[in-house]
Parts: C-alpha cells; structure tokens; sequence
C-alpha cells in the first residue's frame, strides 16, 4: 500500500509546495512517511512471514505492534528535523496542528487499531493474492 | 600486429561460445502452467465478513478524527 500510495504522495508534495508555494518546508516532513516507513512495512511483513508459523500472531496483531516502533522514532525524527515542537502542555506538528498531551493516549490508542485495520484487511489481502501467506 | 588481433578474435569467440552453454535462451523457456488463472482466482475470492469487532475498531478511529480533524495530517504522517 505505501508503495501504491507514493506516487499520489509526490504528486500531491509537487501540486501544494511547487505548484502553490506553500510557505512551510514539506518536504521535511515526507522523509519519514515516504523513505523509512514503506521500508518498515516491507521488513516487518518479512518478519510476519517468517515468523507466524511458530507464533500464531494474526497479521492484524502483528502490524498493530509496528506503531510502538514508529510512532517513538517518527517523533525522534521530527524534532531532529523541526516539525515537531515540544511544549509544556503539548506538541505542535508543522509548525501550525497543535496536539495536547492528553490527547496522545487516545491518538495512540486510534493508531494501534488503525494499523490492526490497514495490515488485517490491506496487508493480509496482498499477500493472499501474491501467494505469500 | 594483425597475428595478435587473430588471437583476440578467437579469444573472443571462444568467450561467447561459452557464454551461449552457460546461459540458455530465456525467449525460449515457458513457465510450466499459466500463473494468471490462479492470480485472478485469489483477487476475486469472497473474503468473510468482518467481525463486529473490526467495524467498532473502524469506528473508534473515525470519531476520533472527525473530532480532532488536527490528528488526520499527523496520521498520515504515520502511514
């Protein structure tokens, strides 16, 4: 699915930064999404695939662990590239979305079924139709 | 001068020989039974319905981002 998604990324960074000169520097923000992520969702399938044989994990369960990976070094990254700021009551991504802490259980809780859903019903159904699970 | 580009020549020759054994025609092989039958036979199977629990799930995550339209640029962020 990422790399479904990545051309209508790109074309999507083109049309708003060079196309509508948008002022803020998205392109920090598509290192993440567009270079690591894909990449982590192709060896953490592998690790699926190798791996469910022994341990029984469902591949919906499987891919609800990934954010516990993501979501600490996505946030690492984005401070290091300065689209995330860290404030007293809560975090600011790209510079305009304010995120009050109290909203990060439930945000987080909001990922973990995401991912369950995404890697259940996308990721299962992939692999179902290349043969390889 | 013209002995030694003979012997270059034939070198070559020789090369290509043994290339043409060790690397057989690839136009010429078929895979043993068409793949495409059983391909569309996997996209097209009726996969179950999901379970209650799934929409809940779905739903959850909605709710969550109409009522916090700032989370949905954060999400994608993670995808």
């Amino acid at each position: 699915m990422p790399t479904l998604g990545l051309p209508l990324m790109l074309a999507g960074f083109i049309v708003v930064r060079l196309g509508l000169q948008f002022p803020f520097p998205i392109e920090r923000g598509l290192v993440f999404p567009l270079a690591l992520v894909p990449s982590l969702w192709a060896l953490w399938n592998m690790l699926w695939l190798g791996t469910h044989g022994r341990t029984h994990l469902g591949i919906g369960l499987h891919g609800a662990l990934l954010p516990l990976l993501l979501m600490p070094s996505g946030a690492v990254l984005a401070t290091c590239l300065g689209i995330l700021a860290i404030g007293a009551d809560g975090v600011t991504w790209f510079r305009s979305v304010y995120f009050p802490y109290v909203l990060i259980a439930p945000a987080f809780a909001c990922a973990l079924a995401g991912y369950y859903l995404l890697w259940k019903y996308v990721v299962g159904f992939v692999n179902r139709v290349l043969g390889i699970a | 001068m013209k002995q030694g580009s003979e012997i270059r020549d034939q070198g070559l020759e020789s090369t290509e020989q043994l290339l043409r054994k060790a690397l057989e025609p690839v136009g010429e092989r078929e895979t043993e039974r068409d793949l495409w039958p059983a391909m569309r036979q996997r996209m097209e199977a009726q996969p179950s319905a999901p379970p209650w629990f799934d929409w809940a799930l779905a739903c959850g995550v909605a709710v969550f981002a109409l009522a916090f339209p700032a989370s949905i640029p954060v999400f994608f962020y993670y995808l």
